[in-house]
C-alpha cells in the first residue's frame, strides 16, 4: 500500500471541504489503518465503532430491502460522523464540525473513496510496510 | 453571473469582494427576494427579502446556533428540549427569551454578528461562482434586513484590517500551533489560553472559533496578533498521518484482500459489544495472518459501560 498517497487522500479531502475535523480509513473488521485526528480522539475506538455502525447500517438496509448501502451520517449537536465504505474490505470515517456542508462532503467523497480503495488494494508488495508517517 | 475562483485573501486583494458585490447590488436594485448562493471555498449562501439580507450561512463561520452553544450559553439539553417545544425548529428564538437564555435584543445582534462575520469568511476564502436560486427559508433569520451594500463595506474592512496586522493570517488556510511554552505567558485572555489549548497544528483559526464558540473575525485578529507576539506559531508542514501501529505492522492491501467481503455479517458489530478488557498487546502475527483487531482493544466498551453504570 502506497501510505504516502492514502495520507494525501486524506490529507487532500480535509483542505478541499470546509469543516472537516478527522479522518480515519479502517478494515472492514474495526481494524485501524491511519487515522488524521486530533489527540482528543480515541482512534481505535473510533475505527471499531464506525465498522460496528456501518455493519449494522447495511444489514438494517438489507432487511428493509433498501439497496445497496451509500453511507450512515450520525448528527450531534456539535458536528457530525459519516461513515463510508470502501470497496467491501474498508471503510472511511470523516468527522466534521456544525459549518461542514454535508451534502458537499458526500459529493467531493465519492472520487476520493475510488482512489483509496485502489490505494488499499495495490499489489505492491515494496511498498507494503511503511511505518513512517507522512 | 460567474467568476474564476477569485480570491479575497492576500495579495490578489479583495477581488473576491467585487464578485459578490456586482450580485448583491443588482439584488438590491431589483428587491429581490430569494437566496444568493456563493460557490467557493468556503462558500455559502446568503438570504435575502426585499433586497436587503436577512440571514447568511456559511461553512467558514460558526452560526447563530453554535455560537450559543459553543460558548456554554445554551447547553445542549436545553437547546434540545426549545427545538421540541418549538416543533422541531431549528432556531427556537421564542424559547430562548421565555426562558431568559437570551434577550430579544441579545438574540438580534447574535444574529448580526453571525450574518456579518460569515460574509467575511466568504469574502476572504475562494469564490468560484455566484448563482441566485429561489427562495430557502434560512434557519435563523435576524428580524431586521441588512443592507448587502453595508454588509461587504464591513466585510472589506475586516479584511484590510486583518491584513494591517503584523502577521496577517488566513481565516481558514494557515494552521497554527501553540509556541513552546506559551501557556505560561502571563496575562493570558480567556480567549487566548482557549486558543492556546486548542492550537494542535491541525487547526484554522476558522477551526479554533467553532471550538471556541468565537466569530471568525475576532479568532482571526487574535491569532494574527498571537503570531505577531510569539505565542502561536505558523505550520508549514501539517503534522504526519501515521499509519497504526498494527497496519505498520502487517502491511494492508494483502490483508485487506484476504478479508471476508462486506454483507450483512455481524463481526464488527460483536467486536464493538464484546465485554472482554482490552488486550494488553497486540498478538504477535505470523507474517501470514491477517491482522485482525483484538476484541475490547479500543476500551470503548469500558467506557459505554461505565457510563451506563453511572447513569442508572
Amino acid at each position: 500500500m502506497d501510505h504516502n498517497a492514502l495520507a494525501q487522500e486524506m490529507r487532500g479531502l480535509r483542505e478541499q471541504v470546509t469543516g472537516i475535523t478527522d479522518t480515519a480509513v479502517a478494515a472492514a473488521d474495526g481494524l485501524l489503518i491511519a487515522a488524521d485526528t486530533a489527540d482528543s480522539i480515541d482512534r481505535e475506538g473510533l475505527a471499531a465503532v464506525a465498522a460496528a455502525g456501518l455493519g449494522l447500517a447495511r444489514r438494517t438496509t438489507d432487511l428493509a430491502s433498501r439497496g445497496a448501502l451509500r453511507r450512515t451520517v450520525t448528527y450531534g449537536s456539535r458536528g457530525c460522523a459519516a461513515c463510508y465504505a470502501v470497496g467491501d474490505t474498508a471503510l472511511m470515517v470523516v468527522l466534521g464540525d456544525e459549518g461542514l456542508d454535508v451534502e458537499r462532503l458526500h459529493t467531493a467523497t465519492q472520487p476520493a473513496l475510488d482512489r483509496i480503495e485502489a490505494i488499499l488494494t495495490a499489489k505492491n508488495p515494496e511498498s507494503e510496510k511503511t511505518p513512517e508517517g507522512v | 453571473m460567474s467568476g474564476t475562483e477569485q480570491d479575497g485573501w492576500g495579495s490578489s486583494g479583495r477581488a473576491g469582494c467585487d464578485l459578490l458585490a456586482a450580485e448583491l447590488a443588482a439584488c438590491e436594485r431589483e428587491e429581490f427576494t430569494g437566496r444568493v448562493r456563493v460557490a467557493g471555498t468556503p462558500g455559502g449562501t446568503l438570504h435575502l427579502r426585499g433586497g436587503l439580507v436577512v440571514a447568511v450561512e456559511s461553512p467558514g463561520s460558526p452560526g447563530p446556533e453554535a455560537l450559543l452553544l459553543r460558548s456554554g450559553r445554551v447547553s445542549d439539553e436545553q437547546w434540545a428540549e426549545l427545538v421540541r417545544e418549538a416543533g422541531g425548529s431549528p432556531w427556537p428564538a421564542a424559547g430562548l427569551i421565555a426562558r431568559e437564555y437570551a434577550g430579544a435584543a441579545q438574540l438580534r445582534v447574535v444574529c448580526l454578528m453571525a450574518m456579518r462575520d460569515a460574509v467575511f469568511a466568504i469574502v476572504a476564502g475562494q469564490l468560484d461562482d455566484c448563482e441566485r436560486d429561489a427562495e430557502a427559508e434560512p434557519a435563523a433569520p435576524s428580524p431586521y434586513g441588512e443592507s448587502p451594500w453595508r454588509l461587504l463595506q464591513d466585510a472589506d474592512r475586516r479584511l484590510a484590517a486583518v491584513e494591517t496586522l503584523a502577521c496577517p493570517v488566513s481565516p481558514d488556510r494557515e494552521r497554527t500551533v501553540a509556541a513552546p511554552g506559551a501557556e505560561w505567558t502571563e496575562g493570558l485572555t480567556a480567549l487566548r489560553r482557549e486558543l492556546l489549548a486548542h492550537a494542535d497544528g491541525r487547526r484554522s483559526a476558522r477551526d479554533l472559533a467553532f471550538l471556541t464558540g468565537r466569530g471568525v473575525y475576532a479568532v482571526t485578529v487574535e491569532v494574527a496578533r498571537m503570531l505577531g507576539e510569539g505565542l502561536l506559531e505558523r505550520v508549514e508542514e501539517p503534522p504526519p498521518i501515521p499509519l497504526s501501529p498494527a497496519a505498520a505492522r502487517h502491511g494492508v492491501g494483502q490483508r485487506l484482500r484476504a478479508l471476508p467481503l462486506l454483507g450483512p455479517e455481524p463481526d464488527a458489530e460483536e467486536r464493538a459489544a464484546d465485554p472482554e478488557p482490552p488486550a494488553a498487546e497486540e498478538p504477535a502475527a505470523d507474517a501470514d495472518d491477517l491482522p485482525r483487531r483484538s476484541p475490547g482493544a479500543s476500551g470503548i466498551n469500558e467506557s459505554v459501560n461505565s457510563q451506563d453504570s453511572q447513569a442508572s
